[in-house]
């Protein structure tokens, strides 16, 4: 029961995420009070539950890569063997935080063309920052002594980092992964001018034809996913 | 470190396309790669330099590290003039309408050669005038590059040549956009922060709300605005005529104090809320009245902060500026958007890069500056 209170508002956001995506384009009738001169008013290449869908596909695939490389290379270079690299890592992810992810989307289409696969590596890429970051700082905290007590007791230096280093961290993490899904969420919508499919696409098609009701039914999607996702982590974190 | 760079820089020469020639803009053109062109002994002869960085790599010394860091940044002051000649091989009318586009090889080998001088520096910690002085040799060398003209028949700058002015003006535009969003942000953060001191209730609220504007998506509050903002233009003509409608400049720049309020507010309320109680204290013991007290002693030392602050909301700001160019606000996301359109990856390149290098510039010098305030403060207590 209580945990089911906790998790109520993240879901209450995601119900009304479906409803809205399925239930959208019987508004018509208020869309049609909106751009009275147009004869679609509702977006008409998609629908709005599978450019939901791919747009939610897009972020995951970056997520989890971007999770899997950024914690990856944070453990490798605060083990002793990736010591030398350590400096060069934390400067590279301080450096390119710098960088606006609209850029990267952009510099992503010269080196790999149009497509949902640019945006998934530019997502990955910028992605991968505030992981580093965040995990390299949970782990760098980690308290010296707990450590010496922990192979004190006889823990190999995997079940450290298992059972003592990641868990002291995880909070840490979240909140890098959190950051990282939330910029992905946005910039996977600027996607759909590099040819991906994503809730962009409406909002793209309304503004190139002055069709309002088109902007903002892309629109009212994707804030209503990045205010359900944001609400789960703030439940998880 | 610096080995595992070099061995990259070596394995993309060898293995990459250094530049491709296109016979006009939007043909993509074929990739050249060193070893193809120049032949094998040529080739090698221009990975000599590379090659003596790696062997000084692998016993390093503070004197080979110094050495390595001259000769890093010496090929990096070469790297334009290189670029220059190896595309006058195939190239022979600078003037003409074919080009060449920078291609893998040379990207990879200006990225590592960039890394290694952050990983030397990080090792020998030089001055800031030594620093300073690399700099400048590897920016000045590219400047004077394409002031007399060697770079003239890179496709980057052909798309520059063809719209000088439309440039400057965006950049200007960019400029304008950003200072004036983080202008206004800096103000009202002030009164906000002032308030939520003032009244201790209001301060969940008031991050909360700005924390809810942040997590929506740019395009998305873009869009969301886009449809009042018309309907206010047509309902009062007097709002149009000062140039507010759905498309442009206005709801660009309220979704940009939008999502400047949050960083700027909460480094501002952090920087004025933690001013040491004692030094407050002491400045009211001697006699200040209250506005004194805030101009003299608590605003100069919660100034590093709040420089903090800005930097991080004028960096947000200058990427979300050009995600703005989609709804007709200008600026260099102009170019990124019409060269995707166009499918003309030099332009977009026109665009981005720019907007790359103004995001780590504007960091670097209000890093600098928050640093400058903050060596202040500690000359003020000690002197």
């Amino acid at each position: 029961m209580r945990g089911l209170r906790r998790y109520a508002p993240p879901l209450i956001w995601l119900l009304v995420l479906v409803l809205t995506a399925v239930y959208l384009s019987r508004l018509e009738p208020l869309f049609a009070w909106l751009e009275p001169d147009r004869q679609t008013v509702v977006y008409p290449r998609q629908s709005f539950v599978a450019l939901l869908l791919q747009h939610a596909a897009i972020v995951a695939v970056a997520a989890a890569l971007a999770i899997a490389l950024g914690v990856g290379a944070a453990i490798g270079v605060t083990r002793r063997a990736g010591e030398e690299f350590l400096p060069l890592v934390s400067q590279l992810a301080s450096i390119g935080q710098t960088f606006p992810p609209v850029a990267v989307l952009a510099l992503s289409v010269p080196a790999l063309g149009y497509g949902a696969e640019a945006v998934v590596v530019a997502l990955v890429l910028y992605g991968l920052l505030p992981i580093v970051r965040n995990t390299l700082a949970g782990l760098q905290a980690v308290d010296r002594g707990v450590l010496e007590s922990a192979r004190g007791i006889g823990l190999s230096p995997w079940q450290t980092l298992l059972w003592v280093e990641l868990p002291i961290a995880a909070p840490a993490i979240m909140g890098g992964i959190r950051t990282s899904v939330t910029i992905n969420i946005a910039t996977a919508a600027i996607g759909s001018t590099i040819g991906a499919n994503t809730l962009g696409n409406p909002i793209i098609s309304g503004i190139v034809n002055g069709n309002m009701a088109f902007t903002l039914q892309g629109a009212v999607l994707i804030g209503l996913m990045a205010v359900t996702v944001d609400s789960a982590f703030s439940r998880i974190a | 470190m610096v080995l595992a760079l070099g061995g990259l820089a070596v394995l993309a020469l060898w293995g990459l396309d250094a530049v491709r020639i296109q016979p006009n803009r939007i043909v993509s053109g074929t990739g050249h790669g060193l070893i193809e062109a120049l032949g094998t002994g040529p080739a090698l002869l221009v990975m000599l330099p590379l090659a003596l960085v790696m062997a000084l790599a692998w016993r390093p010394t503070r004197g080979r590290e110094a050495l390595m860091l001259m000769l890093v940044t010496a090929m990096l002051a070469a790297m334009p003039w290189a670029l220059s000649l190896f595309i006058g091989q195939f190239i022979d009318d600078p003037g003409g309408a074919a080009r060449a586009a920078v291609s893998g090889a040379s990207w990879l080998v200006g990225f590592a050669l960039i890394l290694m001088l952050i990983d030397l520096r990080q090792r020998l910690q030089p001055g800031a005038l030594v620093t300073l002085v690399l700099i400048a040799v590897s920016l000045g060398s590219l400047g004077v590059a394409f002031g007399r003209g060697a770079l003239d028949s890179l496709a980057l700058v052909q798309e520059y040549e063809v719209r000088r002015a439309a440039f400057a003006e965006a950049i200007v535009n960019h400029l304008i956009l950003v200072g004036v969003a983080v202008g206004a942000s800096l103000v009202l953060a002030l009164g906000l922060a002032l308030w939520m001191r003032r009244v201790a209730g209001v301060r969940q609220g008031v991050l909360g709300v700005l924390s809810f504007i942040q997590t929506i998506p740019s395009l998305a509050l873009f869009g969301l605005l886009l449809a009042p903002l018309a309907w206010l233009a047509s309902r009062f003509p007097l709002l149009s005529d000062l140039g507010i409608q759905g498309i442009g400049w206005a709801p660009a720049l309220l979704a940009l104090v939008g999502y400047s309020l949050l960083p700027m507010t909460r480094n501002t309320f952090i920087a004025l809320d933690g001013v040491d109680p004692d030094v407050i204290e002491a400045a009211r013991g001697m006699g200040l009245a209250p506005l004194q007290v805030f101009f003299q002693v608590r605003l100069p030392l919660a100034l590093p902060l709040l420089i903090e602050g800005i930097r991080i909301t004028t960096v947000q700001a200058i990427g979300l500026a050009a995600v703005a160019a989609l709804i007709g606000a200008g600026g260099l996301g102009t170019f990124i958007f019409q060269g995707l359109g166009q499918a003309a990856m030099n332009l977009v390149m026109l665009g981005a890069l720019p907007i790359v290098l103004m995001a780590m510039l504007v960091d670097a010098l209000l890093k600098a500056l928050a640093d400058a305030a903050r060596r202040g403060d500690a000359d003020d207590r000690t002197g």
